[in-house]
């Protein structure tokens, strides 16, 4: 479980990007970020992971609480954390299987036969065939590169698993394959999960628990039963903004 | 007030650059792939630019002294000197800034703008350390091969472009860069390459590491990188040679 309390981010002093956001995460389920673009989704989602300092608030992991923890503490905890970037982020330099593999060796002292099974069973858990393992991340597709991301984000075990926009950029149908494997691992190891997104078919597939923000303000709690009778207009405007989700509520 | 800034802000950097490695192996496993990288891949280019200037240097010194009056050995003690002092240590840093530091810059540039960088510090990683160091070290480290492997090809250029063009004999040659040899000045030069090294390997290190923005902001940041690190070659030259020589 991750809870966050007051949290307040701005930069620079003034532009105020995230006021006064209270949630909570819980664990063994798909908890939804979603809003506009702009709306500070993604720096919500990096000053819990304490890559962006706040300038008021807490964030607690389970029982700890991250804004007090020393570097070491902070160190320890990351290691229980994987993240999919918006973007990918694989380590462009070395190849599909040794980005699996980067972790392992940071922080295991695993054989490199216990190794080699791990990014096997990794890789193979989010459906990257084998000819791909030894392929560089700028040869294989945007899709696979985000499953690759995830295989990454999965490699440790992680406890959390944060997800910023798993699924933009890519088709209805890979961005739903991507979802419910995001949605099965987060059942499969039951992991506090935190995703990103401003994708309807996301919402509406795996949103056990939503938190809607709108310019930095947390505007609307919920569950995708009833995300779209919230009776909010703002979210209102966000979902019905597609004309696919009107029809649908009527 | 954004000088002092960027002062503060690289030796804070240098800092977490310096922090103890978390894994030894996988530092050295890096540290021969820079070495690699930034070293072994710069060697055709000092040898080819060294060659022509040592060919350069010998035929202006020859044009300069054409008076019966000056020994002919001081062609081979002038352009033994001027590499020794000056070209194999100064200006090999000036080009490789521009090879090796923009090659830094764009590199770490780019893991930061595709959030490489924030991907290494979530698992725990200190980016800092397991990007930079491993680039200091390989470059402090093979500039002062550099520097004496420009200091003979140049001495080499010389002689080939001395004898073809007929501006003084093999034994004038020779013997002048044998005559009053000062063995201080190689001393002094890697001296000045190893602080070179540092600078040319930090400083475009510094300022990818702090790339903001996208695509474009990388090239920039490059560019930067590369003129003041150029900028800071020169002063340091300037500051050593002061200190060390006069
Ligand atoms: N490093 C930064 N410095 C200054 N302002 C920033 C920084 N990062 C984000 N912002 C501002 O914070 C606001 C929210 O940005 P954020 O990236 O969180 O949006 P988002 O909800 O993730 O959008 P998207 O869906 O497009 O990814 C934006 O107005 C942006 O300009
Ligand atoms: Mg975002």
């Amino acid at each position: 479980m991750i809870e966050v309390k007051n949290l307040y981010k701005s930069f620079d002093g003034n532009n105020m990007v995230l006021k006064n956001v209270s949630a909570v995460f819980e664990k063994g389920k798909t908890n939804l970020i979603i809003g506009k673009s702009g709306s500070g989704k993604t720096v919500l989602l990096k000053s819990i992971l304490g890559i962006y300092d706040v300038d008021e608030g807490e964030i607690w992991y389970n029982d700890r609480n991250f804004l007090l923890a020393d570097d070491k503490e902070r160190k320890k905890l990351r290691q229980e954390i994987g993240m999919v970037f918006q973007g990918g982020a694989l380590f462009d330099s070395i190849t599909v299987a040794d980005n699996i593999r980067f972790p392992l060796e940071m922080f295991t002292n695993m054989t490199a036969k216990e190794k080699s099974h791990r990014v096997q069973s990794c890789l193979e858990r989010v459906n990257i065939e084998r000819q791909a393992f030894k392929l560089f991340p700028n040869e294989i597709s945007g899709g696979m590169q985000k499953r690759v991301s995830i295989a990454r984000a999965i490699a440790l075990n992680p406890k959390y698993l944060f997800c910023d926009e798993p699924n933009s950029g890519l088709d209805p149908e890979t961005a739903t394959v991507i979802d419910n494997l995001i949605h099965a691992i987060t059942k499969e190891f039951e992991i506090t999960t935190i995703i990103n997104t401003h994708d309807m078919n996301s919402v509406i597939e795996i949103g056990e628990s939503i938190l809607f923000i709108s310019k930095g303000e947390q505007e609307w709690t919920g569950t995708k039963h009833e995300v779209l009778n919230s009776g909010n207009q703002k979210l209102d405007d966000f979902i019905f903004a597609n004309k696919l989700y009107s029809k649908m509520k009527k | 007030m954004k000088f002092f800034f960027h002062i503060g802000r690289y030796f804070v950097m240098l800092k977490k650059v310096f922090a103890r490695p978390e894994k030894y192996r996988m530092y050295i496993r890096q540290l021969f792939h820079e070495i690699e990288n930034l070293g072994l891949n710069s060697i055709g280019i000092v040898v080819i630019i060294s060659v022509f200037i040592g060919g350069i240097m010998v035929i202006q010194f020859a044009y300069n002294m054409a008076n019966p009056l000056y020994p002919s050995e001081l062609v081979g003690l002038g352009t033994r000197d001027t590499l020794l002092l000056e070209f194999s240590s100064t200006m090999l840093a000036l080009i490789m800034a521009g090879k090796i530091g923009s090659n830094i810059t764009s590199e770490i540039g780019t893991m930061r703008v595709t959030e490489q960088i924030d991907s290494l510090e979530i698992m725990g990683v200190n980016s800092a350390s397991y990007i930079i160091l491993p680039k200091i070290v390989a470059v402090v480290f093979i500039f002062p091969f550099l520097y004496i492997l420009s200091v003979f090809f140049g001495l080499v250029g010389g002689l080939f472009t001395g004898i073809l063009s007929d501006v003084v004999t093999m034994k004038d040659y020779i013997d002048g860069i044998q005559f009053l040899f000062i063995p201080y000045y190689v001393m002094f030069s890697i001296i000045k390459t190893l602080v070179f090294g540092f600078l040319v390997a930090s400083v475009p290190a510094y300022f990818g590491y702090y790339v903001q923005g996208g695509a474009l902001e990388v090239g920039k940041a490059s560019t930067r990188a590369v003129v003041n690190t150029n900028i800071l070659i020169l002063f340091f030259d300037l500051i050593l040679t002061r200190l060390l020589l006069a």
